[in-house]
């Protein structure tokens, strides 16, 4: 394949950022179809408007889903991307690898593909770009016979979770997010490889409302890390940091000279539910009303640590702004235990029944929090048994009119008129 | 489930054969037997993909289904 002129293109180029302009030509130097990547898109810049074809039925056999077909509506043009489908693979748990996982997985795209990939998708997994149809059972073979490794999820499926480093190296992990990770994806293969919803479905899990997945942001169900008990102070160390012996932040922020530390400034004040206080020299905090933002343990690690109750949070329904605009998730159930001792359970019999739910009631391309917001939250706690509380209120009522349900009216509906009547006139 | 699981893979195929659009979301399946689980007709329609009789479509984002010589191959085969 020749090389392609591409002036417009090259513009992006002379800006001080990296350019995936300077990247595709780079890999053009091994793989000369990479041009028509260039080429096709310097021509969409040209007319206004892309020469991409959307969708397909390519696949693997017996997967609905890991493989995204695209096409080239100029492929006599640009025959290098004719068929340019995207691969998803599914990432290890916390994204650790071997480089000799690496090497192993880019020697096979550069046999099968175009070399060029995405490190990794907004999804969390990793994305490889460009293929022919004549190559994917060829790559699927090779990559789950010789390096066990399988394809993530696309379309209407599960897609494939994702978890923070959690336990494996940070202290603040409320459960173990790997091991969580991991099971659930083997215990729901057949969604992930099969379509099974009315539109996608992504699940993610953090240790601590940190939140270092984005959890909140960008999945269906979020599994976020907490504690119930108090968060454990270290009034010796809590000195240190006063005193200005311990660095606040782990040390970060430290390229410029913030002044002095100042525990009130910029820890009790900026406690969002104001219960924190100096008194007699130490730290106190009214837990009870702390709502586990991580922003005193963030400033003084050395000092206050989560509590030792720990498992987690689940809220539904976090979206990107294809319809009605992005939204996060909203907290659902308070508190869980998030453990291997009873197989996860209470985690995925909610998860169970919000699918079984929403492959009712949700409508086509619906996501779940789109099902939820139509509905009502009320309705939606309803339908999973869960007692609403505090916490499930997003403002005071506006609506004046309480509509009751038989079942919480004493009596009933029904209740004997004469019987009411004997103590009530009319 | 009021159907057997062959009436049920009959109906999907006529449904599929008959839909003036070629494509179909798993949810226009539910109606081919009202009182079968969302969860049994999705197994159902992956279970017909994997026998040929039904194939997937996929936009990337959204995964539908139809009859194999229906849908369009990008490729005109
Ligand atoms: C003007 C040129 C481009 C811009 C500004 C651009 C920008 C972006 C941005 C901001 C994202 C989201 C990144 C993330 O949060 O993960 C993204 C994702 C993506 N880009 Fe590009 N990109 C460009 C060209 C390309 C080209 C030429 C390709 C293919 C060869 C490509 C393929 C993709 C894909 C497949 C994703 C989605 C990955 C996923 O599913 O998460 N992009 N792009
Ligand atoms: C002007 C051109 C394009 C437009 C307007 C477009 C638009 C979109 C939209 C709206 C989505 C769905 C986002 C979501 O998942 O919610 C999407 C997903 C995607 N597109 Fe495109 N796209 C374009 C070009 C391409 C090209 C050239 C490729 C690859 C050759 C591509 C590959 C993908 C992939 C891999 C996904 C993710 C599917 C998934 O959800 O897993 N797109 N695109
Ligand atoms: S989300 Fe919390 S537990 Fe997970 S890596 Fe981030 S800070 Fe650590
Ligand atoms: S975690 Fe947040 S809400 Fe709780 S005491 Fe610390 S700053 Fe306040």
């Amino acid at each position: 394949m020749a090389k392609r002129e591409t002036p417009l293109l090259d513009q992006l180029e002379t800006g001080p950022w990296p350019s995936f302009v300077t990247d595709i030509k780079r890999q053009a130097e091994t793989k000369p179809e990479c041009w028509d990547i260039l080429g096709i898109l310097e021509l969409s810049y040209k007319d206004r408007i892309t020469h991409w074809k959307h969708g397909g039925i390519v696949g693997v056999f017996g997967y609905g889903g890991g493989i995204v077909g695209r096409y080239a509506d100029v492929p006599e043009l640009f025959p290098g991307v004719e068929h340019f489908h995207t691969i998803r693979v599914a990432q290890p748990a916390s994204k650790y690898y071997s480089t000799a996982n690496l090497r192993q997985l880019m020697a096979l795209w550069e046999k099968y593909g175009s070399g060029v990939t995405n490190f990794h998708g907004s999804t969390g997994d990793i994305i490889l770009l460009g293929t022919r149809t004549e190559n994917l059972e060829p790559f699927f073979w090779d990559l789950t016979h010789d390096m066990g490794q399988d394809l993530g999820g696309s379309g209407s499926n599960l897609r494939t979770p994702a978890n923070c480093i959690g336990m494996s190296r940070c202290e603040w992990a409320c459960y173990d997010t790997e091991e969580a990770c991991h099971e659930l994806t083997l215990k729901y293969q057949d969604e992930i490889h099969r379509p099974a919803f009315p539109y996608k479905f992504k699940f993610k899990f953090s240790g601590c409302p940190n939140d270092c997945v984005a959890a909140i942001a960008r999945s269906d169900i979020s599994v976020i890390g907490t504690w119930r008990d108090n968060i454990r102070i270290d009034q010796a160390a809590v000195k240190e940091y006063v005193a200005g012996n311990y660095a606040p932040n782990g040390g970060a922020h430290s390229g410029r000279d913030w002044g002095k530390f100042d525990i009130q400034k910029e820890v009790i004040e900026l406690c969002p539910t104001q219960c924190m206080w100096m008194e007699g020299g130490e730290l106190k905090i009214d837990d009870k009303e702390c709502t586990r933002c991580m922003h005193c343990i963030n400033v003084m690690p050395r000092a206050l640590r989560p509590g030792v109750d720990t498992g987690a949070s689940v809220c539904v329904g976090a979206k990107a702004p294809i319809l009605d605009g992005a939204q996060f998730s909203t907290l659902i159930l308070p508190f869980i235990k998030v453990t291997k001792d009873n197989d996860f359970e209470e985690l995925t019999e909610f998860i169970e029944k919000v699918w079984d739910w929403w492959m009712e009631i949700g409508k086509n391309r619906e996501r779940v929090g789109e099902t939820m917001q139509r509905v009502g939250l009320p309705t939606f706690l309803s339908v999973m048994g869960v007692e609403p509380i505090p916490q499930h209120v997003k403002e005071p009522r506006s609506n004046p009119y309480i509509f009751w349900k038989e079942e919480e009216v004493e009596g009933g509906f029904a209740r004997d008129i004469d019987e009411f009547r004997a103590k009530h006139k009319a | 489930m009021a159907l057997s699981k062959d009436e049920l893979k009959k109906a999907i195929e006529e449904k599929a054969l008959q839909s003036p659009k070629p494509q179909l979301y798993i949810k226009d399946f539910y109606a081919c037997d009202p009182d079968a689980k969302p969860r049994d007709i999705k197994n159902v329609a992956n279970e017909m993909v994997r026998e040929g009789r039904l194939a997937f479509w996929s936009s990337g984002s959204t995964t539908m289904y139809g009859i194999p010589s229906r849908i369009q191959n990008e490729e005109g085969a």
